[in-house]
């Protein structure tokens, strides 16, 4: 190759077909027959393999320098942590001003004036933010949650696509010839002209818990159901099913607590999990402990370590974000 | 450059003390603060790029909140790290020498990850760090082995980027 076609650098779709080819070799070292297709593809364009090289250096040099890390559990640990507080740091020291950073991602997301319409709001992992909509609804995200939203005189619609949120659309404004507060999720709609409600996305059903006002439950196929207040609900496509004796309060995470009664510890582990980065679970002969009790969720940590005051369990950390919980020996 | 370095001067001259409150307010402390006055001018010094001398302190202000950052980036990589080895008490502490190397290796590879989204540097870190396959980061992240796939070629691109350059 002359040092004159080496400078052209290859384009951006060529360089991710490089890094696909680089990854599935990689997945699949020894398949001789994905080898020669690669092979093939270098030679199709000059351009290919220039940007084959390229990748493969960049690979090798990324692999050094991981290499060199210390012990398994212990760098990945730090990048994170470290990373998140730098965020923060940045977010309320600097983006304070009037300067924004992209690097802050979906920090700063949060915390830009959102006038915008049809644009999406998002949190990350244990954070919590209000929003109020155009037509003066209040739209609370919890932990790791998205929405997009629509919402003027003539359409109030909005889309959760991760997460749980809290909306209350105020009794106290002129009802009339308002248009219905729609919430999509994927297991069906949720409408109301006025109330207070959350409606929380799981993979296989959405939850809703009425806190004033009556919403009704439109499942994706099946029946409407009107629910009232006090009422929790889960919705899958096909049924809305009314949960008579919740295991949890669906709303105490608006005031930064978990509530329970009765809960199972697997089941509870489950929700505090939504709080913080990494995994936290429990071994199988004490997934059946059952849990009451008021938990503050601001610090997970704290949380996790009182456990062992109430149940016959000890806290094991594998790496700051790798949670086990045993049976008290 | 003799008129590059001129601008640097002036800029120094006029708007130093400024930047010495500014960096002070930000940072609480203004040893600290004096130090990166001083990072700032000599990385301008070095620099071959335009300066910006109609709007000098926003300018400057630009150059000096890369600074803190990487500033405060160092802190929380020793702070993290160190923490993080306080948890294990299976794995022997390095000797202050090779810590320092430590250091300056996550910091690099925290500056060049810098920027990517949570999931998909969350999702890089974990084939890179911790070596696990694909299937195994999708399963510890509870997300599709697809996009584990695309998080990390995503990612790739990103550090493609830096070192080659657009």
């Amino acid at each position: 190759m002359s040092r004159a076609q080496a400078l052209q650098p290859p384009c951006e779709a060529v360089v991710r077909q490089a890094i696909e080819w680089s990854l599935r070799l990689q997945v699949h070292p020894r398949d001789s027959r994905l080898y020669e297709q690669c092979q093939r593809w270098r030679g199709l364009a000059a351009e290919h393999e220039r940007a084959w090289q390229r990748v493969q250096a960049l690979s090798g040099e990324l692999s050094e320098q991981f290499a060199a890390l210390p012990a398994t559990g212990v760098a990945i640990e730090a990048l994170e942590q470290s990373q998140q507080r730098l965020q923060r740091r940045q977010a309320l020291k600097l983006l304070s001003g009037v300067a924004v950073l992209g690097c802050a991602g979906w920090f700063a997301r949060d915390l830009a004036p959102l006038q915008q319409w049809r644009a999406d709001y998002a949190t990350g992992i244990a954070q919590r933010s209000t929003f109020h909509l155009a037509d003066g609804t209040s739209l609370q995200l919890n932990t790791d949650s998205a929405v997009q939203h629509d919402v003027d005189e003539r359409r109030r619609s909005i889309i959760l696509t991760r997460g749980e949120i809290l909306l209350d659309t105020a009794t106290s404004h002129p009802t009339e010839g308002r248009p219905v507060l729609q919430v999509h999720s994927d297991h069906g709609v949720f409408e109301t002209l006025a109330g207070r409600f959350v409606v929380r996305r799981d993979e296989l059903q959405t939850r809703l818990s009425v806190i004033t006002g009556e919403v009704l439950v439109r499942p994706l196929n099946g029946r409407p159901v009107q629910a009232r207040p006090g009422q929790d609900y889960r919705v899958s496509a096909n049924q809305a099913h009314l949960v008579a004796d919740p295991d949890m309060d669906a709303s105490a995470w608006i005031d930064g607590l978990i509530v329970t009664r009765g809960m199972r510890l697997h089941d509870f582990l489950a929700e505090v999990a939504r709080y913080r980065r990494g995994r936290v679970v429990c071994a199988d002969d004490i997934a059946d402990l059952r849990l009451s009790g008021v938990f503050r969720l601001q610090d997970t940590d704290k949380l996790l370590a009182v456990l062992p005051q109430t149940l016959p369990v000890r806290v094991e950390y594998r790496t700051r974000w790798w949670v086990t919980l045993r049976r008290h020996a | 450059m003799p008129s590059h370095n001129q601008g640097v001067t002036t800029l120094y001259l006029d708007h130093h003390r400024w930047l010495h409150a500014w960096l002070h307010g930000r940072l609480g402390n203004a040893a600290d603060a004096a130090d990166l006055v001083q990072e700032t001018f000599v990385r301008l010094l070095n620099r071959r790029e335009r300066l910006e001398l109609k709007t000098p302190r926003a300018f400057l202000r630009t150059v000096a909140k890369g600074l803190v950052i990487d500033h405060w980036r160092r802190g929380e990589i020793e702070r993290a790290y160190l923490e993080a080895l306080a948890q294990r008490p299976d794995l022997e502490s390095p000797s202050p020498e090779s810590r320092e190397l430590v250091f300056e290796l996550l910091e690099r590879i925290a500056r060049m990850l810098d920027g990517l989204k949570p999931k998909v540097r969350q999702a890089f870190l974990l084939a890179q760090c911790e070596g696990l396959s694909h299937p195994q980061v999708a399963a510890r992240m509870g997300i599709s082995l697809r996009s584990v796939e695309r998080y990390v070629a995503d990612a790739l691109y990103h550090c493609y980027l830096l070192r080659y350059g657009a």
